[in-house]
């Protein structure tokens, strides 16, 4: 059984991510009026309609397009020396600090307690229909596996070819990768969680909601 | 990376762009050693027009060599090019003259207003079920009496490329349905109802002239034929051979010399009517029968120029280089030289070394390369972007090409003799998924089809 | 009464003035209040008789406020008395006007839409010595006195749905319907049948509804009230408005508020003097008929002498209208017509006017209804042309009518019957030869006689059309060279990102292959970038082939409305053009059509008396010509504020003249682009059979911010687009650009109406 006191403590002990902003393609840049320690908000509103808090702008080509910040969190560092200047593509250029909520917390301890079913190579990888189906009809936790049950496609190099998963029975809890990105062999694809264990999960869980707090 | 050589060879500066995933690849390597590292520019994406000017701009370029794929037959990057305020050279044709060429349907137009043969049927898209149905009868009735039994009739999706939308129908009472299944799924995908009719055409041979004009449309001359028959399921070649045929080598059911003169004939007088301004490629197919149609114009250098180069001599002379002519005619330099001092000496062979396996459809093979090695020889040319003191990485988004190989012989016994020499000396190690037996190349597929080449 | 019920009706008129007029007089009300106070204190002590004075006194100085008042009352004043919860409401009237009736549908807040309510009444009365049962629908938004449920008199559009269906009751059974018009504005919800759509449809039906329909205006908050509001007679409530737009609405755009932000009251006011809502301004530009008087500081429901009015008043309308239709009329017509001269001389209950109508007089009422609404607004806008214009398009109509006449009327039967013959004599001749012939040729054939084989001749001339050109006359090169048009952003070497770039991952586009070649779309996912109207005039409806008319119906500023004027001017200026509307006659391939488009550029599309009347007299000629009509709306932002009322009535105007050339046989078509909004959806397009809209256009009746200003309910960031609006069968298609002029010459040929040219 896990701890997850112990976790939750060595959570706690750091609970920042930091994002580095990179320039999506090349340009000039112009920062925005932050300064590091400024608070930026990620994307928000009933329909996440309103953009993030405003990071920099990057002209390419007389097209002034707007780096809004992706997530909450505070601005550490901004390479102010390329202000104005002409910047290749993923150039990094500020950071933020992200104070972890609550739900990136449960997902980090999660992925301790669930038994993980990682890439066997780097590919792009999705749902065979069936599954698909019915994870977008029921949500996941609907889908039951077993070893050997047929699951993913893997697709690289415009060949797609079918791929089995491994490992001990149970439901599918999380889903790690998003379709039509690639995944390096070794992350983890899908967290699967023992029935036997659900209720263990749902009280990791409920401990979680219960003892962070959200800056 | 040729094109790079061909800089730096005339002289000119040059920058080169890479992508996150193909930062580490020998083409970049070359670019430092020979243009010093503030010549290597990453950007986001190739496919982005937008980040190649933008670097352009901020390097101050004052030409852009579309390379061979993604925009040397996009008229619009072409035209974007010359027409922006800070307009630069395109190494290419002019953009209305890749417009032209690079519709199939306009090509096939003006090949018939200059009576250059094209595949028969229809050459604009058809819409009436009627007309459609007539020029199918009109097919069937004009194989029939050509002696060609089972005809067959391919209906196509004018819109439609690459595969789509296409389908064979074998007599007259099938057709319709067929048409209209066509016109609908024109409608529904491609937005436009035009359908195509064609003869299909079994058993080619697909051969290439080499052409070479001068900015401004008025001088052109040809670097002979290629034959490109050797290709995948998926239609994309692995061994190219110039001449495209060898009348004097092999027996033909059909005058092959008069084959290759009348396409390289056919192929300069589109280039002079459509006033062609760099380096292109006429596609033909060649029936059994020795009937050459045109296909499509290629407004673009091709890998396969170098096997064309091969066997060039410019007044005699070896070490014919297309891509360095092409830049050189592209910035508006002279062609000093006419047909006539054009000459051709011997036989060669491409080959394209590419991680997949032939046996399964020529499915790519994903997986790093940890050695590579072969041969060298001096009528062995060949280029790659694989570093040699590194284990590589197949970069997914990219097709998985290892190396082009040429190989020239005095004839064309001795450089299928050469060819295989080559092939065996090739050692070329890797793994995929973590296993050195799974991972596959095409080496000996190419061995196997070096044998029969030309043979038709 | 006792003194209690005394005091209590006199606290509710203090509150009552405080309400209306809080702010603002602050003296009055406070010495009034003061008074009153002194009045309560002592009354305890009082005995009998100077309770009876004192109680004389304090009633008397209500009454001489009240009065004094009354003369100062400022049209926001009267916009609060309206919405007041004491305000008289529908079911007030309907207890104490009508003699009995059934309420249709509803049980408080038990009821599809509480905010409209319909019941059919009845009117009772002796005449002579027989008693006389007059049968009427009822319909009309209900306030309620303050209720919550009953949204303010903010009908769904589910509640006009149901007003129209009992108006159709109401035309089945042959009964008058009076209508109460007691509304902000409708509740601009999108669902299903959709608050534009739906006062659409009411309009288009009320237009040719057969009986005769009375309106009374409390409340008129512009599209709200049109959904019940198009009568043969329009009353009004002295103290009641009628207004284009709520005057703190008027006062956002006015002061280009944003989203959460209040108007000062200061510029309420102002907004609500200059857009002419009174009921003296409405009668006087003759928008309602006739002013019913309501007592001080506006009718309450304890003001029992009102209801009496208000009866008489209906009654006398309904009379009026039925009598000028009816074929017999005689002295009764003579005395409804005295009576009007010296007021009282005769109680229109003694006249007794049968309310049922008969076919032909229910022609004669729909006639009647049309030229009633094409005679307003002609005040409203500038007639540029020139007086030889005018005589000419007076007499032109007549020639169109006489030709059309005789080249689709009379001409045209006889040369049909003839084809009609000649196919069928073609056909029979086929049949034979097919009967006789083959089986001759047949038979001959298997005897060998002769043989079939294709010539050589006929082989060569199939392998020459498969070989050859088609079509040489063409050019070798078949590239469809572009548009004729090509909006001036093409010009400018940048680049441009698509909105959908996060979502669907679209690349940059270059401005000169975007706006010229593509038209504005983007080639990764099809959003279409706004054009210029220029583009689709010349592009798609061949503008410069087409004749333009009445180009010099121009717009003015016909309320005064405070700085319009050079707005207008400015927006002249830059378009070069005299009003939103644009009217053209032209030819879609080989179809003649007459188009009438609404730009963006000119005051945001939006329309006025000038607009309404150019897209009538378009209407008008389309009917004449037998041409097809289409409305090309680039972009509308609804009726035009500064124009009041004046713009309002171009809804229903519009809409009748639209539904004429629908009921002629005609082909009216709607092609929305950018984005349309509010009044002109709600009526003249939105009623149409036929609408499409342009891929990635807005349609619907109130943009994001004004609904969340009117219902506090925050719209999800698509809910306008033109997609939703199809899915929600608003719409009939939506249409990629590109494929419009393909698209229309296609539905010119597969839909509308029998009396086409081309038909």
């Amino acid at each position: 059984m896990l701890n997850i006191k112990e976790l939750l403590e060595d959570i706690k002990a750091n609970p920042y991510k930091e994002i580095v902003i990179k320039s999506p393609h090349t340009g000039a840049v112009e920062f925005a009026d932050i300064k590091p320690g400024d608070k930026v908000r990620g994307r928000s509103g009933s329909y996440s309609e309103k953009p993030g808090t405003l990071l920099a702008n990057l002209t390419r080509e007389k097209n002034r397009k707007p780096i809004n910040a992706p997530e909450k969190g505070e601005v550490v560092n901004i390479r102010t020396e390329l202000e104005g200047k002409f910047v290749e593509a993923g150039e990094e250029l500020l950071t933020i600090r992200h104070f972890l909520t609550r739900k990136e917390v449960i997902e980090l301890i999660l992925k301790k307690a669930l038994h993980l079913f990682r890439a066997p190579e780097r590919a792009k990888y999705y749902f065979i229909p069936e599954v698909d189906q019915k994870l977008k009809v029921s949500g996941k936790r609907s889908v039951k596996v077993q070893d050997g049950m047929e699951m993913l496609i893997v697709s690289r190099m415009k060949r797609e070819t079918p791929l089995a998963y491994s490992g001990p029975e149970g439901i599918i809890y999380s889903v790690y990768f998003t379709r039509g990105d690639n995944v390096d062999a070794g992350e983890p694809l899908l967290g699967i969680c023992p029935e036997d264990q659900l209720t263990t999960i749902q009280d990791v869980v409920a401990k979680v909601q219960s003892e962070w707090d959200e800056e | 990376m040729r094109i790079m050589k061909a800089c730096a060879q005339l002289g000119h500066d040059f920058i080169c762009l890479c992508t996150d995933v193909d930062r580490e690849c020998g083409h970049v390597d070359m670019a430092r050693e020979l243009g010093g590292d503030s010549c290597v520019y990453t950007i986001s994406n190739y496919l982005d027009a937008n980040e190649i000017f933008s670097v352009a701009d901020h390097a101050q370029a004052t030409a852009i060599h579309p390379g061979y794929g993604f925009f040397a037959e996009d008229f619009r990057f072409a035209r974007r090019t010359m027409s922006r305020d800070r307009s630069m050279i395109f190494i290419g044709p002019s953009w209305w003259v890749i417009r032209e060429l690079g519709d199939k349907i306009n090509t096939k137009r003006i090949a018939r207003s200059l009576g250059v043969p094209t595949i028969p049927g229809s050459d604009r898209p058809v819409y009436n079920e009627l007309e459609a149905e007539n020029i199918a009868r009109n097919l069937f009735d004009f194989q029939a009496a050509q002696g060609i039994r089972d005809g067959m009739v391919l209906v196509k999706a004018s819109a439609g490329g690459g595969g789509m939308g296409i389908e064979e129908v074998q007599d007259l009472d099938q057709f319709r349905s067929v048409f209209r299944r066509i016109r609908n799924y024109a409608k529904r995908n491609f937005n436009d109802e035009g359908v195509l009719i064609e003869q299909r055409i079994f058993d080619f041979n697909h051969l290439e002239v080499q052409v070479v004009s001068e900015r401004g449309g008025r001088k052109h001359v040809h670097f002979g034929t290629r034959n490109c028959s050797v290709q995948s399921t998926g239609k994309q070649k692995r061994i190219e051979v110039a001449p495209g045929f060898a009348p004097g080598d092999l027996p033909y059911a059909f005058d092959a010399a008069k084959v290759l003169e009348d396409i390289t004939h056919h192929s300069l007088t589109m280039a002079r009517e459509v006033g062609y301004d760099n380096v292109g490629t006429w596609e033909w197919i060649v029936t059994p029968k020795g009937e050459p149609f045109l296909m499509e114009v290629n407004t673009r250098i091709q890998v396969e120029n170098g096997v064309s180069a091969v066997i060039s001599r410019v007044g005699g002379e070896f070490g014919v280089n297309i891509i360095k002519e092409q830049v050189r005619l592209g910035l508006g330099g002279e062609l000093s030289y006419d047909q006539e001092d054009i000459s051709f000496d011997g036989v060669g062979i491409e080959y394209r070394i590419i991680a997949e396996n032939p046996d399964d459809r020529f499915s790519p093979c994903s997986g790093a390369i940890t050695r590579f090695g072969w041969q060298e020889e001096d009528w062995l040319e060949l280029s790659t972007q694989i570093p040699r003191n590194r284990v590589y990485e197949i970069p997914m988004e990219y097709d998985p090409n290892l190396a082009l190989a040429i190989v020239w012989g005095e004839s064309l016994e001795q450089a299928k003799e050469r060819g295989i020499r080559f092939l065996d000396s090739v050692v070329l190690e890797g793994e995929s998924g973590g296993s050195a037996a799974e991972f596959r190349t095409n080496i000996a597929y190419l061995r196997d089809r070096t044998a029969n080449l030309l043979e038709f | 009464m006792d003194s209690d019920k005394r005091v209590q009706v006199l606290k509710d008129r203090l509150t009552y003035i405080e309400d209306i007029f809080g702010a603002k007089r602050v003296e009055t009300v406070e010495l009034l209040g003061a008074k009153f106070g002194e009045f309560l204190d002592r009354l305890p002590v009082m005995d009998h008789s100077v309770r009876v004075r004192e109680f004389k006194q304090i009633e008397d100085l209500f009454a001489f406020v009240e009065r004094k008042l009354e003369t100062e009352l400022t049209p926001m004043d009267r916009v609060r008395i309206v919405r007041h919860p004491q305000r008289i409401c529908l079911k007030d009237i309907l207890e104490n006007v009508y003699d009995n009736y059934t309420e249709i549908g509803g049980r408080g807040e038990f009821n599809i839409d509480p905010s409209m309510l319909i019941a059919r009444a009845n009117i009772t009365r002796r005449v002579g010595k027989k008693v006389i049962n007059q049968p009427v629908m009822v319909i009309g938004q209900e306030k309620g006195h303050g209720e919550g449920f009953r949204n303010g008199g903010s009908a769904k559009p589910w509640g006009n749905a149901k007003a129209l269906h009992y108006m159709k009751v109401a035309e089945t059974e042959n009964i008058p319907i009076h209508t109460y018009v007691s509304t902000p504005g409708s509740f601009p919800i999108e669902d299903y049948p959709g608050a534009a759509q739906q006062i659409a449809r009411n309009l288009y039906e009320m237009a040719t509804l057969r009986v005769p329909i009375i309106a009374v205006f409390s409340e008129g908050g512009s599209g709200g009230a049109e959904a019940v509001g198009l009568a043969d007679r329009r009353l009004m409530f002295s103290h009641g408005y009628y207004s284009v737009i709520s005057p703190e609405g008027a006062a956002a755009i006015e002061g280009r508020l944003r989203t959460g932000q209040r108007a000062t009251p200061e510029l309420v006011e102002k907004c609500a003097a200059q857009l002419g809502i009174t009921a003296e301004d409405n009668l006087r530009n003759g928008y309602i008929d006739r002013i019913i008087q309501e007592p001080s500081l506006g009718a309450r429901p304890e003001h029992y002498d009102f209801y009496k009015d208000l009866r008489r008043e209906v009654v006398q309308a309904t009379n009026e209208v039925v009598s000028s239709v009816k074929s017999m009329k005689l002295f009764r017509a003579m005395a409804l017509k005295n009576r009007r001269r010296r007021k009282g001389s005769l109680d229109p209950e003694s006249i007794y006017v049968r309310w049922h109508l008969s076919n032909k007089a229910r022609g004669r009422l729909l006639e009647k209804r049309f030229q009633h609404f094409r005679e307003m607004s002609h005040h409203a806008y500038e007639d540029g042309r020139s007086f030889w214009d005018r005589v000419k398009s007076g007499m032109e109509p007549l020639g169109w009518t006489i030709h059309s006449w005789f080249s689709y009327g009379l001409l045209r039967r006889p040369r049909k019957h003839m084809e009609d013959f000649m196919e069928e004599m073609r056909a029979e001749a086929h049949l034979v030869r097919e009967k006789v012939v083959r089986p001759v040729r047949g038979t001959l054939q298997r005897m060998k006689v002769v043989r079939k084989k294709p010539s050589s001749r006929i082989q060569e001339r199939a392998r020459e059309e498969l070989t050859r050109l088609s079509c040489p006359e063409e050019g070798a090169c078949i590239i469809d060279d572009s548009w004729l048009w090509m909006s001036p952003r093409s010009q400018e070497d940048k680049a441009v990102s698509c909105p959908n770039a996060r979502t669907h991952g679209c690349q940059d586009l270059w401005a000169p292959d975007l706006f010229a070649e593509f038209a504005g779309v983007c080639t990764t996912c099809g959003h279409h970038f706004p054009m210029e109207y220029e583009w689709y005039f010349y592009n798609i409806f061949n503008y410069v082939e087409a004749t333009e008319f009445n180009a010099d119906i121009e717009s003015r500023n016909p309320l005064g409305y405070e700085g319009f004027e050079l707005k207008l001017d400015q927006a002249k200026k830059r378009t070069g053009r005299k009003s939103s509307c644009v009217t053209f006659e032209t030819t879609i391939d080989d179809i003649k059509v007459v188009v009438a488009s609404l730009i963006a550029p000119f005051r945001g599309g939006t329309v006025g008396a000038a607009e309404g009347e150019k897209f009538i007299l378009a209407a008008e000629r389309a009917r004449k010509k037998h041409y097809p009509f289409i409305a090309y709306v680039h972009g509308t932002a609804g009726i035009r504020i500064q124009e009041g009322v004046n713009g309002v009535i171009q809804m229903p105007r519009c809409t009748l003249a639209v539904r004429r050339y629908i009921d002629a046989g005609g082909l009216y078509l709607v092609l929305y682009d950018t984005n349309s909004y509010a009044g002109p959806v709600a009526s003249f397009l939105g009623c149409s059979p036929y609408q499409f809209a342009v891929r990635s256009s807005n349609i619907g009746f109130a943009g994001p911010g004004v609904i969340a200003e009117t219902t506090g309910m925050e719209v999800p960031p698509k809910y306008h687009k033109a997609d939703q609006a199809l899915s929600r069968g608003h719409i009939q298609g939506i249409w990629d650009r590109g494929e419009i002029r393909k698209n229309l010459y296609q539905a010119l040929l597969t839909m509308g109406g029998r009396n086409l040219y081309y038909r």
